[in-house]
């Protein structure tokens, strides 16, 4: 074996026995597609990591993310309308009993990425999949310079037109309709709704998910929303079928005929 | 005043964002934490919640039941649950958690102490979803 090799041997091994992103961050380099882009493929978590792998990595990750400088700025308030703001009011004095996902409706964008629930990328040449464990739910991001289309009827997760800008992933949607929450309770939005995600492969272990929301209708100012995606390569996408046996909702209306704080 | 407002607009968008079926508050009061020890009666492995039966024996020797709500199948297993393996009906056991905000016997779990000893958090903690 010649030195080099060995060197190198020593490096792969030094390289795969740090935690998760610890220092890694600049030193490995992302992996690519052929046609020279960062290719994102891959199962990926973020939102709540203590929920769904635990207290104990969760806090590994954050040590990680302390070591190598990485940091997410912090959620940004939604700023409402008066209107709007009256609307979300009434939504948490009903401590969120009407939230779409209680009913087990479809997340839009970006709620269903920031679920504590995992969600696979499949990058292709000319369209990129997301396949979220939420609800099955599923988007496919066209990358081959096509427009929105002319006939789009509102939907849970809207329309999405993708484009590379550099490294960067830029998703465009539109065409949703007023049945979700962005973000927590009473975070609603109109169809006037319009998302552009930013997703940024930064090292081989991570992707900044940069978004900016903007409704005309009922936002007072674009919202801004930061988070980062962590590779899981031991991972795999399972089945969360939440219709099955959601009796929350025969509990929210027992809950308004005996609660007086809830008949707002 | 301000900041005050500000203060409270990140705090409530935080613990929503954590949310992850519905909000703990809707039915769970968490300033009312509860541990309660007794034999698994019932399972229900199913999302979006799993929920287990707990007989609990009084010193008198009455059975009260009571019914606990956790994480669904896919978020367990990623706990160290294992269906059939972990909770058994007839396994003694101890829930603590918080209670339901009308319904006297009914539970938020947030872990499970096992007879061996061995703790798995079995929901999330008060004032995230309850999933």
């Amino acid at each position: 074996m010649t030195r080099i090799a060995v060197l190198t041997a020593i490096a792969v091994l030094l390289n795969g026995s740090m935690p998760l992103g610890q220092a890694r961050a600049g030193q490995t380099k992302i992996p690519r597609a052929a046609d020279g882009r960062p290719d994102l493929s891959g199962v990926w978590i973020t939102g709540a990591l203590s929920l769904l792998i635990g207290d104990k990595e969760a806090r590994a990750i954050a040590d990680a993310d302390r070591a190598a400088g990485r940091t997410v700025a912090p959620p940004e308030p939604l700023s409402y309308k008066p209107e709007a703001e009256a609307k979300r009011q009434y939504y948490l004095s009903r401590r969120g009993i009407d939230d779409p996902m209680a009913r087990c409706f479809l997340s839009g964008v970006p709620r269903i990425t920031t679920r504590p629930l995992p969600f696979q990328i499949i990058q292709m040449k000319d369209q990129i999949l997301f396949l979220y464990e939420a609800h099955h739910a599923f988007r496919i991001v066209p990358t081959d310079g096509r427009k929105h289309p002319d006939d789009i009827e509102p939907s849970f997760l809207g329309d999405s037109a993708g484009h590379w800008e550099g490294d960067t992933l830029v998703v465009d949607v539109i065409g949703f309709n007023e049945k979700t929450w962005l973000a927590g309770v009473g975070t609603i939005h109109s169809e006037k709704l319009h998302v552009v995600e930013r997703y940024t492969r930064d090292t081989a272990d991570t992707v900044r998910y940069d978004v900016t929301v903007e409704d005309p209708e009922v936002l007072a100012k674009p919202w801004h929303e930061h988070e980062i995606f962590r590779l899981r390569p031991n991972e795999r996408l399972r089945e969360y079928e939440c219709i099955e046996n959601n009796e929350d909702l025969l509990r929210f209306e027992k809950l308004l005929e005996i609660d007086p704080a809830l008949r707002k | 005043m301000k900041h005050l407002l500000l203060g409270t607009s990140v705090l409530v968008l935080c613990a929503a964002q954590l949310s992850a079926h519905h909000s703990f508050a809707a039915e769970y009061d968490g300033m009312q934490p509860i541990t309660v020890s007794g034999t698994v009666a019932k399972i229900e492995w199913t999302n979006p919640h799993i929920h287990f039966f707990v007989d609990v024996k009084s010193e008198a020797g009455a059975v009260t039941q009571w019914k606990f709500e956790g994480y669904p199948p896919n978020m367990l297993v990623r706990q160290g649950w294992k269906r059939d393996v972990t909770l058994r009906i007839g396994d003694t056991i101890t829930v603590s958690g918080w209670k339901a905000r009308f319904d006297p016997n009914l539970g938020a779990a947030r872990e499970v102490t096992f007879a061996s000893g061995e703790k798995l958090n079995a929901g999330p903690p008060a004032g995230t979803g309850g999933r």
